[in-house]
């Protein structure tokens, strides 16, 4: 056996006669597993609710009865976000954007009800997820554990004996590193566990190994950090007192700071606020409702032209639908042109929030596993895209129904006249044009290309650490102690 | 002996400990950035609620010319509700992170509009600000284990413990000194920054010493636990370990399980249905007879009984009555909604007993009226002028008063609604 598998067995057997490292080890599994349940559960449940809220809503909009199609285009419809797998072990943005969202004519809803406002407030740390555990206590368990790997060595002068022996420093280290890698690698069990079980529920493998990377990797940022302050440290409780500063910095502070730090450099008007300059725009493209109004006088000159006719009424279309279908579209121009500006300048201040990334691990890992469950910004705005998609083309569907299905005349009258009133109702059939609406994740190459930037400041942070680890354990064999 | 001697004493050895000076420092700094930041945050919040009220002003005036009925104008006319940030809130952002405190709302059934959420970024709502409940709930008592675990164990490993022990007189004293100076400092250097973000915010008197008396007991549960544990004659990583558990018991996993049981316990209607079932009650109207609506309509509003008879195929007080009619058919899951958060609320307020970072947050919440109440009180602020809202257009739509935009000028303005306390 090398010496570095020995001095790792070493390091294990020490940890086995530990029972500070066997208490705080149990501890730490007991509140992953505890938390991996419940959040799969809470998870599953949610996903069932939601396809079941999808289906109500659906066969509520097919069950309309016989009506005018306007009144369709008003009754609107529902969208239900269903969580992603991986959603179970990263609930990522879920809980604080809203799960449903209505849509209608004429207007772009935000989601509504958040699952953060219905539950109660326990102070600012209270909403514990299996992600959660491993960015806060997972390198909290580390430097437990790897603290005195080479600092108990150092103060119990067998450090010097090993040395000694003509072991290098550099072996030391390796030992050591293989020893915490270990314990890593079972750390990440109830992770794997996690990611087979999203797997079978339709995530994609891809996806769920680079997540298994992704916290390998932080996690082994972590454990590089606590060997390197070990190495450094000429009492083992020193490196326990800077370590766990350090964890205070980078877990708790850090993150929080990033976020006030964004929100003051980089601040977005509220959408009540960019509404009041976008309701401006809007009335200038004229009422869909009124066929009279000015706004529409060249596309009624242009459509009577076409037709070859003098009058509205004589056109083999409604012209009320024909308005319809042209302001609708318009209106979504505008609409869509605001929400790509606010989307585009939420996107701005979460990756300037990411950027952060290279001043805490916690970050890079927060945002790298959001993205690979798809449970961030970007995928909350495809569900937005997605969304407006659909409703853009149910709403067509039925402004086209009105341009085609309904005479003019009637429809001029409905208010004042009964019958004309009568007449103006569509059968329910024609409501079938409504489209499913199946929401995916994105596809795993963009989720990684999403996550890239974050990995690549965990793999500067591996790589600076595993430099600064290797110098001083070759220093530790130049001095001989 | 005088008794300032050994404090004298002790003082001075707390001003040569470099660690200790490391962290009274950092306290003052972050204290200084949470106040910092907190303070930002309002004054951010007013501006805005500044300019929204110009803006939500003007927005009105531009369109005064375009209205021709009261019924449209009412259509048309949207108004700025909002919810000020209190003189406190800075210290405890609370709420007002994620959820909304401004509105625009006009006479449509209210329930489609108050749940709409112009609540910012997700990203940034998804992480807790640092603002100074944060920074005093989970970073302070931090400090004080980093501090206090190792007063004792400390001098025993340097071998001074008996000795210190056998020259002090009585076992205890002068560790609880020390660790009694230490929390001192911490506290006066957590609580300067307080101070002066209250003084530059203006924050009432009463409200800045019943913060300071949260805090101080907050500090000195975490200072007497800190002891007590250092005194556990283990190595110090032990102590500090244990410490740590201890934290994160009372921070996070209580907290966190709590959260889960109360939601459990206590179920809320699913927020879709309120939304869902307004939305069934209003579109069903234009299907049913007028006599329908108009009923429901006169049961909970008698004064217009004698003028609900709707004789054409559209009328807006028709339309505006099943409106009306939409939040009546939502009512009962709306307040089963809003009854459920506060109930909530409460078990959560018994629980926070139990997890004292909790109970400290939620108690400057409720000091900075952040909290759960202080939003509720908003959203019945909201219905309040909403009511006054449809009260005046149903007058004009109701006896067909002849539409004249000059009586726009005397449509009810949001602020004068009556805070109720709701509990």
């Amino acid at each position: 056996m090398s010496a570095a598998a020995l001095l790792a067995r070493e390091q294990w057997r020490f940890w086995w006669r530990s029972s500070l490292a066997l208490a705080a080890s149990m501890l730490f599994l007991a509140l992953l597993v505890s938390t991996a349940v419940l959040t799969a559960l809470r998870t599953a449940e949610e996903t069932h609710e939601r396809r079941h809220q999808q289906q109500t809503a659906n066969s509520a909009f097919l069950a309309q009865p016989d009506r005018h199609p306007h009144r369709m285009v008003h009754y609107g419809h529902y969208v239900f976000r269903t969580p992603s797998p991986l959603a179970a072990f990263d609930p990522g943005l879920d809980p604080v954007t809203g799960q449903s969202l209505f849509l209608e004519g004429h207007r772009q809803n935000a989601a509504a009800f958040a699952d953060s406002g219905a539950s109660a407030d326990l102070g600012g740390l209270a909403w514990l997820t299996p992600a959660f555990v491993y960015q806060l206590f997972a390198p909290l368990l580390i430097i437990l554990l790897g603290h005195n790997a080479v600092a108990r060595e150092r103060e119990s002068s067998t450090l010097a004996a090993i040395l000694a022996q003509g072991i290098s420093g550099v072996t030391v280290l390796g030992g050591k590193a293989i020893a915490l890698l270990l314990a890593i690698a079972l750390l990440l069990v109830p992770l794997l566990l996690v990611a087979v079980l999203a797997v079978g529920q339709g995530e994609s493998l891809a996806a769920a190994l680079l997540m298994l990377a992704a916290y390998l990797l932080y996690l082994a940022v972590w454990g590089l950090l606590t060997l390197l302050l070990s190495l450094l440290a000429k009492q083992e409780q020193t490196a326990l007192a800077l370590l766990t500063a350090l964890w205070l910095a980078c877990a708790l502070l850090l993150p929080s700071l990033a976020v006030n730090n964004t929100a003051r450099a980089l601040p977005i008007a509220g959408q009540i606020e960019t509404d009041l300059d976008m309701l401006e725009d809007l009335r200038k493209l004229g009422d869909g409702h009124n066929a009279a109004d000015p706004a529409f006088a060249r596309l009624r000159r242009d459509l009577l032209k076409e037709y070859g006719v003098d009058t509205v009424e004589e056109l083999p279309v409604n012209l009320r639908g024909v308005v319809a279908e042209y302001s609708e579209a318009r209106i979504t121009e505008t609409l869509n042109a605001y929400a790509d500006r606010r989307m585009a300048l939420e996107r701005e201040q979460a990756n300037l929030l990411a950027r952060h990334g290279w001043l805490t691990p916690v970050l890079a890992i927060a945002q790298a596993s959001r993205a690979i469950a798809a449970t961030d910004l970007g995928n909350h705005q495809r569900f937005l895209r997605a969304a407006e998609a659909l409703r853009f083309d149910f709403v067509q569907g039925l402004n086209r129904l009105h341009a085609q299905k309904l005479a003019y005349s009637d429809d001029m009258q409905r208010s004042r006249d009964e019958a004309a009133q009568r007449r103006t109702r569509i059968a329910a059939e024609n409501w079938r044009l409504l489209a499913d609406f199946h929401f995916v994740p994105d596809s795993p190459g963009n989720r990684a290309k999403a996550a890239l930037p974050s990995l690549l400041a965990l793999l500067v942070w591996f790589l600076a650490l595993a430099a600064a680890s290797f110098g001083a354990a070759s220093a530790l064999s130049r001095i001989r102690l | 002996m005088n008794l300032m001697t050994p404090v004298l004493r002790e003082s001075a050895h707390l001003a040569r400990d470099r660690a200790f000076i490391g962290w009274a420092a950092l306290t003052l700094l972050l204290a200084c950035l949470s106040v910092a930041g907190g303070l930002s945050e309002v004054d951010e919040q007013r501006n805005t609620i500044t300019r929204l009220i110009e803006g939500d002003r003007q927005d009105r005036l531009n369109q005064q010319a375009r209205h021709s009925d009261w019924g449209g104008a009412a259509y048309a006319n949207f108004h700025l509700t909002f919810d000020a940030p209190s003189h406190f809130a800075f210290a405890a952002l609370g709420r007002r992170d994620r959820e909304p405190w401004k509105h625009r709302v006009r006479m449509l059934a209210l329930e489609g509009q108050i749940y709409q959420r112009d609540a910012g970024n997700p990203v940034l709502a998804l992480s807790t600000r640092f603002d100074f409940a944060f920074f005093a709930a989970f970073v302070l008592p931090l400090v004080l284990i980093a501090l206090l675990h190792d007063v004792q164990a400390s001098e025993r490993r340097a071998g001074r413990h008996v000795l210190l022990l056998a020259t002090a007189g009585r076992a205890s004293s002068p560790w609880r000194l020390r660790a009694g100076l230490r929390a001192g400092a911490i506290f006066i250097a957590a609580a300067l920054p307080l101070l002066m973000g209250g003084g530059l915010s203006g924050t009432p008197g009463a409200t800045l010493l019943a913060a300071l008396l949260l805090l101080g007991g907050y500090l000195a549960f975490w200072s007497l636990l800190a002891y007590r544990l250092s005194g556990w004659e283990r190595p110090a990583p032990v102590i500090l370990a244990s410490l740590l558990g201890v934290w994160i018991l009372l921070g996070v996993v209580g907290p966190a399980g709590g959260k889960r049981l109360i939601d459990s316990v206590v179920p809320l209607p699913e927020g879709a249905d309120i939304l869902l079932t307004q939305r069934e009650a209003v579109n069903d109207a234009w299907d049913l007879p007028k006599e329908v609506t108009m009923d429901a309509f006169v049961a909970r509003h008698p004064q217009w009984a004698q003028y609900a008879a709707v004789e054409r195929p559209f009328a807006w007080k028709w339309y505006y009555a099943f409106q009306q009619v939409g939040d009546q058919t939502a009512e009962p899951l709306s307040l089963a909604y809003r009854e459920g958060r506060r109930h909530r609320d409460r078990l959560a307020g018994w629980l926070a007993w139990l997890t004292p970072p909790a109970l400290l947050e939620r108690s400057l919440q409720r000091l900075a009226n952040t909290d759960l109440r202080a939003h509720s009180r908003y959203e019945a602020r909201v219905r309040a002028f909403h009511r006054r809202l449809r009260e005046f257009y149903y007058a004009k739509l109701f006896l067909e008063v002849p539409f004249d935009s000059a009586a726009l000028a005397e449509l009810p303005e949001y602020g004068a609604e009556v805070d109720r306390p709701l509990f």
